[in-house]
């Protein structure tokens, strides 16, 4: 490529940067994909059904969005489904024995940001590869939460406030969408604006040179996987308000789900590329193709085939893209 | 597949003054460029021809169409008067033209002779692989080639060089007519650079015609018959080399005369000791390494292959661990030894291996050159980015660093804008100590002495230049004073006028 060096290689001016890459296409997805299935079922377009599917996109985006910078410095958390089943019955546990809100929340939290920062170390200490570490963190959770309860974890204690993490509205907004764009806003001007969302960008380009250049890499890597836990510390205490129940068997294939939406909006497995915008279009994508399916009146088990289909579409559309820019 | 194929060195009839391949009027444009630009280039079986430019003078294209790589967008390619049309690698290698890249293309799990006979193996009754055979084949390619690998041995394990050699008697495996060595030392230390001379001379007395592509002087005055030089896209000159002197190519590479490729215009080094180094050692290499250099001092490190020159300069910074010895910034103990309390006293590595461990390849310009000072344009966190690019921006014009924009990706840029960057980042933050390793590895003659201009300008501002190289000429020209290192131990420390390049060999041997 050093061929190219001399010339005038497309500028990338800031918006470019943020429309530029696999968004677009996945825009044109999302767009196609809202405009054909409100062709079919207008009803796809009331008010109801809109705020249904942004109150499906809350969890996943929450999630997704302590994902996304993980993935950006080239880590994955394969154990969050499971994480996410067991913080709710730890959750409602709590609850039931204190009827306080704070320390119900205190505790999934502390569980779930225990879970990432034992991740971390895992990954960053003793140096195990993250897809295997958090499989085996998966495995452990997926076991341990039946040594901890056989059965869901019912609501004792009828904290209206709890009911509300789930249920509640602020104006005519879920109270999930608005914690899921509050926790989305956050990720997004950390990673954009500030030094601290550079360095996750750089340790994902080159963690060797980032440590050479004098920042502890690995605290960095840390900081991701806790933030991804703290992530679903937040989810699984509203999906347990939304099931009136902290449930063991919950959030099966959710990691899949996440990772799913973080790497259709172009964030790169190997680190160091992608954005939470783009997390937000595949949260987006992911969660209105579900829709269409259930108002379609399709058989469900279309819910896991058909992204599984368009995820391969949409990385296929992109390296089309790549190499249509190269050559 | 066949090894019995015989080459005319081996007394099969030679077709004498007809080349062995002729491309004419070669074009090639990517969006935006002309890559090359009506390039002929002609080569005849059993002589050595050198292909020289900088980097973007269009080499790599050149010998990247020839590989089918890439298509062209005009001319001709003949073999033998038959004009050739070559659309993949695969057409080409069916051609008998095998090009051997930077990056070694063999498959690193696979032993040698799995790998030579990648494109089909023989087999014996119902279809198994003949593995004797295989082996046995093998060794007598090595043998054509005079060198030996083991054909068991596992690819991955052997050096650089020799994984080289695997790929040329895979080469001579397919009947190759052509082979083009593309900047094959590029990797390798200076007793290592024997082997594929040898080599390759060896190819040219079986009469194949070899293409070397390459930028350093030496080697090309030292191999080559002939020299085709290309600038720009453009082809420059194709002459003996007996025609030419080192000034002469110089000029057709860069077309401008260098004035001096070491120019020195800093002032004679300080007194004070910015790095003192006691007893350093560490598990794998060091052992008891001792120096001191001072403020304003280039104090050249130099050593074969394996001396630990590297190692040293990894350890010093703080980026390996050490088992004992003690290491201090201006007066100021490293200590805890990590590189974070490194580039807060005041030292950093500049490496060797920019790819792995300077560049952030997919990430632009600016970004890669304020990653380590990135606190000085932050408040409360966020970057005040209007100030960081204009800040880059200075760098970018001072060390006349060629970049489409601050925008670019940094993979993009050649070698030497690429070292220029990376040189940036330590100025922008500031040191008092920089380990340089290697500065000028796969970087062109052009850019070269501006990086030098740059080595001296650090060591004028007042830095200690700790630098590690493998080039005489790079030592005696730029140090004050010389170390030399044997096997983890220093061998020796001399001044500048003390150094000889036959002291310095001695120290080095041991």
């Amino acid at each position: 490529m050093s061929e190219l060096t001399q010339s005038s290689a497309p500028r990338r001016s800031v918006g470019g940067q943020l429309l530029g890459s696999s968004q677009l296409v996945l825009g044109i997805i999302l767009a196609v994909l809202c405009i054909a299935i409100s062709l079919a079922a207008p009803q796809f377009y009331s008010e109801a059904n809109i705020i249904a599917i942004l109150r499906q996109c809350a969890l996943v985006l929450i999630v997704a969005s302590g994902m996304t910078m993980l993935i950006i410095t080239a880590e994955v958390d394969l154990s969050v489904g499971a994480s996410l089943a067991f913080v709710g019955c730890i959750g409602m546990a709590v609850l039931n024995s204190t009827h306080s809100l704070a320390l119900g929340m205190l505790a999934a939290f502390a569980f779930a940001g225990g879970v990432g920062l034992f991740n971390g170390l895992v990954v960053t200490r003793l140096k195990v590869n993250s897809l295997i570490a958090t499989i085996g963190t998966m495995m452990m959770l997926q076991g341990g939460v039946y040594l901890f309860t056989r059965e869901a974890v019912q609501n004792h204690h009828r904290l209206i406030s709890f009911t509300d993490l789930g249920a509640g509205y602020i104006g005519a907004i879920p109270l999930p969408v608005v914690i899921a764009v509050v926790i989305f806003a956050i990720a997004a001007v950390t990673l954009r604006f500030t030094t601290l969302g550079r360095y996750l960008y750089a340790v994902g380009a080159n963690e060797r040179a980032v440590r050479l250049s004098g920042v502890r890499s690995e605290r960095l890597k840390l900081f991701a996987f806790v933030v991804t836990g703290l992530c679903v510390g937040v989810a699984g205490m509203i999906l347990s308000s939304l099931m009136n129940a902290g449930q063991p068997t919950a959030g099966r294939g959710f990691e899949l789900t996440v990772i799913a939406a973080v790497i259709l909006g172009g964030t790169s497995l190997l680190g160091g590329r992608g954005s939470l915008f783009g997390t937000l279009l595949g949260v987006l994508v992911l969660k209105v193709i579900d829709n269409g399916i259930i108002i379609l009146g399709w058989n469900q088990d279309l819910q896991m085939v058909v992204p599984g289909v368009v995820i391969i579409l949409a990385t296929y559309l992109d390296i089309i893209r790549n190499r249509a820019n190269v050559r | 597949m066949s090894v019995d194929f015989l080459y005319p060195g081996e007394g099969a009839a030679v077709d004498t003054g007809v080349p062995a391949i002729e491309m004419r009027g070669i074009d090639k444009r990517f969006p935006g460029v002309v890559a090359l630009d009506n390039v002929d280039l002609t080569l005849e079986p059993g002589k050595i021809h050198a292909l020289m430019g900088e980097n973007g003078a269009g080499k790599s294209t050149l010998i990247k169409i020839m590989a089918g790589v890439y298509g062209k967008d005009a001319g001709t390619i003949r073999m033998r008067g038959r004009e050739l049309d070559i659309r993949s690698p695969r057409d080409s290698l069916k051609e008998g033209i095998k090009v051997v890249f930077q990056e070694i293309a063999l498959i690193s799990e696979f032993t040698v002779a799995e790998n030579i006979f990648l494109e089909g193996y023989p087999t014996g009754k119902g279809g198994s692989i003949d593995w004797k055979k295989i082996r046995a084949d093998s060794a007598a390619l090595f043998n054509r080639i005079g060198f030996n690998v083991d054909p068991a041995a596992r690819t991955g394990s052997l050096p650089v060089s020799q994984q080289q050699m695997v790929e040329i008697a895979r080469a001579l495996a397919h009947e190759a007519r052509v082979v083009v060595m593309d900047e094959p030392t590029s990797s390798l230390t200076p007793n290592e650079i024997s082997l594929p001379f040898t080599v390759i001379r060896r190819l040219a007395a079986l009469g194949i015609a070899v293409l070397y592509v390459s930028h350093k002087l030496d080697e090309v005055f030292e191999i080559a018959d002939t020299v085709t030089v290309l600038r720009d896209g453009r082809h420059v000159s194709t002459r003996p080399i007996g025609e030419h002197t080192n000034d002469t190519l110089i000029q057709d590479m860069i077309g401008r005369r260098i004035e001096s490729l070491f120019p020195r215009k800093r002032g004679a080094p300080g007194s004070k000791v910015a790095l003192s180094v006691q007893g350093l050692s560490t598990a794998k290499k060091l052992k008891d390494v001792s120096f001191e250099a001072n403020a304003g001092e280039v104090l050249g490190f130099f050593g074969l292959m394996g001396a630990g020159r590297t190692e040293l300069a990894k350890a010093v910074v703080g980026f390996d661990p050490i088992i004992s010895g003690t290491i201090s910034v201006d007066g100021r103990h490293l200590m805890p030894h990590d590189t974070h309390t490194g580039v807060r006293l005041g030292i950093g590595l500049l490496t060797e291996d920019r790819k792995s461990e300077g560049l952030m390849g997919e990430l632009p310009v600016y970004q890669n050159a304020s990653l380590a000072s990135l606190g000085a344009f932050a408040r409360m966190g966020f970057i005040d980015k209007a100030r960081e690019r204009k800040a880059v921006q200075d760098y970018v014009d001072r060390f006349r660093i060629k970049t489409p924009s601050l925008f670019q990706q940094i993979k993009n840029l050649s070698g030497g804008n690429q070292q220029k960057v990376l040189i940036s980042r330590w100025l922008m933050r500031g040191l008092k100590v920089i380990v340089v390793d290697e500065p000028t590895r796969g970087i062109d003659v052009g850019a070269k002495s501006e990086i030098f201009a740059l080595i001296d300008r650090l060591a004028g501002e007042g830095l200690a230049v700790v630098m590690m190289t493998s080039e005489m000429p790079e030592l005696l020209g730029l140090a004050d004073r010389v170390a030399v290192m044997c096997e983890g131990r220093l061998t020796a420390i001399m001044s500048r006028d003390e150094a000889t390049q036959e002291k310095i060999l001695n120290a080095a041997i041991g």
